[in-house]
């Protein structure tokens, strides 16, 4: 009975974290900003799902199931490097943004850009 | 066996002229001699036998599904058809070697001749009629070889051509009378069909069938219409010309006309079309022969004319006429191959074949004069030659007739035959006295004399059995004329006298009156040879031939550039059509319906799925212009594949989908990445309601489809696999049971397939010549190679191999399998070529994929042949359990073996493919252009 409450609450949890980052996606302003959006979804969100994956399943058989973790390790890992790849990719074709600090790649400083 | 060799003898010992040619011309002729005079011996060891009235068969099923079998049978009519073939075959090979010229490569003369010599004993010892069609083509095909064979001269190939179209498309309709032939029947051995004449001929196809195969013999024997190809054979060598066209393979036709006389004549219909062919052509052919100033045009006329005397005498139809005809053939046989070969002599000695010039050569060549004049003589049918009796005996068939052209008018055939007759005697007049008499010619390219004795001697043996059959007839051919007879018949031949006198009869006054009016027509020759070559329009055959044959070429080529112009949507198209119309029909007509199967309950998830997959899958259409993010979209196509993959339950299907998905999208990218980022728009309106349309109703139709085979009630063998899955099998993930075990051989082809594909892929991108030149520490890198991604991907890469080796070893059992955890490492290890560059990652890991793939289907062609050494089937699987210490029980099973190859070929594979299309990528990303935006 509590368990099946916990895992519950971590399904909704998740849920809840996708549901938000997809909004994010569809309403934020400019490029940089939407990208906080699917980061959250995918590791709040497909982690509190995983979490609940475990408990579920270390409650159903013997011992800890630990492959979610294993998953949940690799999208630790990955989600960022995703999310900085696409950075540098906006940085590099200097997509326009919105916010007040002016966009700069420390890589490949623009020549025209006011110091 | 005997039969067998007779017939390989000749076609394998081919090769023996080709090879001994290198020690000499007399070494090569020895070697042709030497064959066929075997041949010819195995041939006379079954003479008693067939004197005997027995009948020596050989026979070997081959496909008994379709009725062939390699079955020969010498009965008297092969019996004497193959004596004339390897009799006459060993004069020419003697004849030949005089004949050619130092120039000419003899070994390959002979090499054909005898291919020829094998092919046409095959047609004439054959007892199977799709036996007799191979071989029959196999003379089409020899027969050109030989036309054609001084290459440098443009006769010699346009009638090579010419005579390749006429009597291979012959040879196809012959196919078409046959095949109905064997279904009439029942049967396609000619021993079995040849009792079965009333049935055949009561049957409703047999007119169809007559016309088919007769064009066949007609093609073959030059009869009219078909009769064009002949005089333009003359191009070859004499040596062919006297065994090809005058004693073997244009017999071939009225070999066919007697082999089927049992089964095929006697009717009306055959009488028409038999008789009034070789009518035809004997007049008309005997007319233009008169008219012909080259020595050899005029033979291949009179040769057309008196197969159609041979055709004739066939068609009459009864016993007695038949007899005649074989006995015609021997004759022919043996006046007209040494009147060619005496051609060839004149040709040889004094360098011209033209009539016109030639004259007086009797006081240089007597010995051939002599020779000519008694070969012409047994031609025209003059007394005490065996010309004169089968004449004398035709002119006898002529008046007995079954069924007559005209009711009421019997003197018809005797009519036309006394004038071919006629116009026989004129030619042979004309054959020897413009040449041998006269005046002395003045202006020959060569001064004549008499030939070598090689060249003389096989003419001397013809004309002297011209001479001793026309005296001695019933000693001499009896024997041979009355088993071939009988052969051609069925039963015994009837009462005939091969006597010389018969006693003043209607035959004798028309040999008088064709004698007395052929020296007349000879007198008056020019005024005949004046009206041929005047006034009266002749077609000519060869202009009609050429336009013809052009102008089926040009509609040929027109329609393939119509069909096949180089679209790709265009054939797309085409075939999607006609997959419609092949899914559409049966719903049309009625013969497929939905079935009383129960429906599944839909819910609202699947309902989500399926039209977020509907909806990307339009997008991709609508979007296919912006290319990048058309692929985007079909990706997620994917995706949702892979969904409902888990929701039917079917994990293994799963992973693979999302594995092959990744790796596809690296490859498609790459690809595109070479292309402009905007494709431009290309179709018009009316185009894209014609691809919509055909799409929309492509997926009605596939639907339909499915929902019949879903709905009706159907065994599938999924139970079987379902079974049988660890107890046969040794695992119980059943879909990776199937692909290793089950249907491994699948599976080892598919993997051999990815190969090839991937090899196929390197050697297009090897040939562009994209030169290798990666350079590291270049100011490029860390935009190119950025260090966060460098890093995390190389702490990955222990891990990803670690879930793939997991995911390898649970394969048998558990979702997985070689295939997806080498699609998993293939994608980890091409991550590291993407984040640390092909320069670096090549520098530590594997230069060359090749050895990779073939270590891999090595490994699972070894594992299947490892089954033959326990004696079981290529590909038994085996299963055990075992113990060690510590890790206590596991099963070890051969399949994993296999599974290994799996996994190096598939990981090989895609790493040849994706790193080769990435090292386009390099080179062109190297050259310093900033104009290209890539990420």
């Amino acid at each position: 009975m509590i368990g099946e409450l916990v895992v519950s609450l971590f399904i909704l949890v998740g849920a809840t974290f996708a549901l938000i980052g997809s909004i994010g996606l569809v309403r934020l302003p400019d490029f940089y900003t939407r990208l906080h959006g699917p980061t959250k979804a995918t590791t709040l969100g497909v982690g509190a799902l995983l979490l609940a994956s475990v408990i579920y399943f270390s409650a159903l058989r013997e011992g800890l199931s630990l492959h979610e973790a294993l998953i949940t390790l690799f999208l630790f890992m990955t989600a960022p490097v995703s999310a900085h790849l696409l950075v540098r990719a906006g940085l590099h074709h200097r997509v326009e943004s919105r916010s007040r600090a002016p966009a700069e790649d420390h890589g490949h400083p623009d020549p025209e850009a006011p110091i | 066996m005997t039969l067998l060799l007779i017939v390989l003898l000749p076609l394998v010992g081919a090769l023996l002229p080709a090879w001994f040619i290198r020690w000499g011309r007399n070494q090569s002729a020895l070697a042709a001699g030497v064959v066929t005079g075997t041949a010819f011996a195995l041939l006379l060891s079954l003479s008693s036998s067939v004197f005997a009235g027995e009948v020596p068969r050989a026979d070997w099923t081959w496909m008994s599904s379709i009725g062939l079998s390699l079955a020969f049978m010498a009965d008297g009519l092969g019996y004497l058809f193959a004596f004339l073939i390897l009799g006459i075959g060993l004069l020419v090979v003697l004849y030949a070697r005089y004949y050619l010229s130092e120039k000419d490569p003899m070994g390959r003369f002979y090499a054909y001749l005898l291919l020829f010599m094998g092919a046409m004993l095959g047609v004439v010892l054959a007892d199977n009629l799709i036996v007799l069609l191979v071989f029959w083509e196999l003379t089409s095909l020899t027969s050109f070889l030989l036309i054609g064979y001084w290459k440098h001269l443009p006769e010699g190939r346009q009638g090579a051509r010419m005579a390749l179209v006429v009597t291979g498309g012959g040879g196809l309709a012959m196919l078409a009378g046959f095949i109905l032939l064997g279904n009439i029947a029942g049967t396609y051995q000619l021993s079995e069909i040849l009792q079965m004449g009333e049935v055949i001929q009561a049957h409703d196809l047999y007119a169809p069938m007559l016309v088919l195969v007769l064009i066949g013999a007609f093609t073959k024997s030059a009869q009219f219409p078909f009769h064009f190809w002949l005089p333009h054979a003359m191009a070859a060598p004499t040596p062919v010309s006297a065994y090809l066209h005058s004693a073997t393979m244009v017999k071939a036709g009225v070999f066919l006309l007697a082999r089927l006389f049992p089964a095929l004549s006697g009717t009306e219909l055959w009488f028409f079309l038999v008789t009034g062919a070789g009518a035809a052509t004997l007049l008309f052919a005997a007319y233009v022969a008169l008219t012909k100033h080259d020595l050899k045009g005029l033979l291949a006329y009179s040769t057309v004319s008196h197969l159609g005397m041979i055709t004739v005498l066939f068609g009459i139809g009864t016993a007695a006429a038949a007899v005649v005809g074989i006995f015609h053939i021997m004759n022919h046989a043996a006046f007209k191959a040494s009147l060619f070969m005496n051609a060839g002599i004149v040709d040889h000695e004094t360098g011209t074949r033209d009539i016109r010039r030639l004259s007086g050569l009797w006081a240089a060549m007597p010995i051939t004069g002599v020779l000519a004049i008694i070969a012409a003589a047994a031609m025209a049918g003059v007394p005490l030659f065996n010309g004169f009796l089968s004449k004398e005996m035709f002119f006898e068939q002529a008046w007995a007739l079954e069924y007559q052209f005209v009711e009421g008018v019997p003197w018809l055939l005797p009519a036309i035959v006394t004038l071919a007759a006629l116009f026989s005697v004129a030619y042979s007049i004309r054959l020897v006295w413009s040449v041998f008499f006269g005046p002395q010619a003045e202006d020959l390219p060569k001064p004549p004399h008499d030939p070598p004795f090689g060249m003389l001697l096989p003419v001397g043996i013809l004309a002297a059995l011209c001479i001793v059959v026309g005296i001695v007839p019933v000693l001499v051919a009896g024997p041979m004329l009355a088993v071939a007879a009988t052969a051609t018949i069925g039963i015994a031949p009837p009462e005939y006298s091969l006597t010389l006198w018969h006693g003043f009869n209607i035959p004798l006054l028309m040999t008088a009156l064709a004698f007395v009016g052929g020296i007349v027509a000879y007198w008056k020759r020019w005024a005949i040879i004046g009206l041929h070559e005047g006034p009266l329009p002749f077609p000519e055959a060869k202009r009609i031939f050429d336009g013809t044959i052009d102008r089926l070429a040009a509609f040929s080529h027109g329609t393939t550039a119509a069909l096949e112009n180089g679209s790709l949507q265009r054939y797309l198209a085409l075939l999607v059509g006609a997959a419609v119309v092949a899914m559409g029909w049966p719903f049309l007509t009625g013969s497929w319906s939905a079935g009383p199967g129960p429906g599944t309950p839909l819910d609202g998830m699947s309902l989500v799925v399926w039209a977020i997959l509907v909806g990307a899958a339009v997008a991709t259409a609508a979007l296919h212009r912006r290319r990048i993010l058309a692929l985007v979209v079909v990706s997620v196509v994917g995706l949702m594949l892979a969904l409902a993959f888990v929701h039917l339950s079917a994990p293994d299907l799963a992973l693979t989908q999302l594995s092959v998905e990744v790796v596809t999208v690296v490859l498609l990218l790459l690809a595109l990445h070479l292309l402009p980022k905007e494709g431009p728009s290309e179709d018009s309106i009316g185009r894209k309601a014609r691809d919509v349309g055909l799409a929309v109703a492509a997926g009605c139709a596939v639907t339909a489809m499915a929902w019949v085979i879903l709905t009706n009630p159907v065994d599938t063998i999924s139970g079987f696999h379902l079974a049988e899955s660890y107890p046969g099998g040794g695992g119980t993930n059943v879909v990776n049971v199937i692909l290793v075990d089950f249907r491994g051989f699948d599976t080892f082809g598919e993997i051999i397939v990815l190969a090839i594909a991937g090899l196929g892929i390197y050697a297009m991108i090897d040939a562009l010549g994209v030169p290798d030149r990666w350079k590291i520490g270049s100011p490029d890198d860390e935009v190119r190679y950025p260090l966060l991604l460098t890093v995390i991907t190389r702490l990955l890469l222990p891990l990803a191999l670690l879930v793939s080796m997991y995911l390898f070893l649970r394969g048998h059992n558990q979702p997985g399998g070689g295939f997806i955890a080498g699609l998993v490492t293939a994608v980890a290890l091409i991550l590291q070529y993407v984040a640390s560059g092909i320069g670096w990652t090549t520098d530590r890991f594997v230069r060359d994929y090749h050895g990779a793939i073939a270590l891999g289907v090595l490994a699972a062609g070894a594992t299947g042949l490892g089954a033959w050494l326990f004696g079981y089937p290529f590909l038994t699987g085996w299963f055990d359990y075992f113990e060690l210490p510590i890790i206590g029980e596991f099963e070890l099973a051969s399949a994993v073996l296999f599974d290994i190859g799996v996994y190096l070929t598939v990981v090989a594979g895609v790493l040849l493919m994706l790193v080769n299309m990435g090292k386009i990528r390099n080179a062109s990303a190297a050259a310093p252009d900033a104009a290209d935006g890539e990420g």
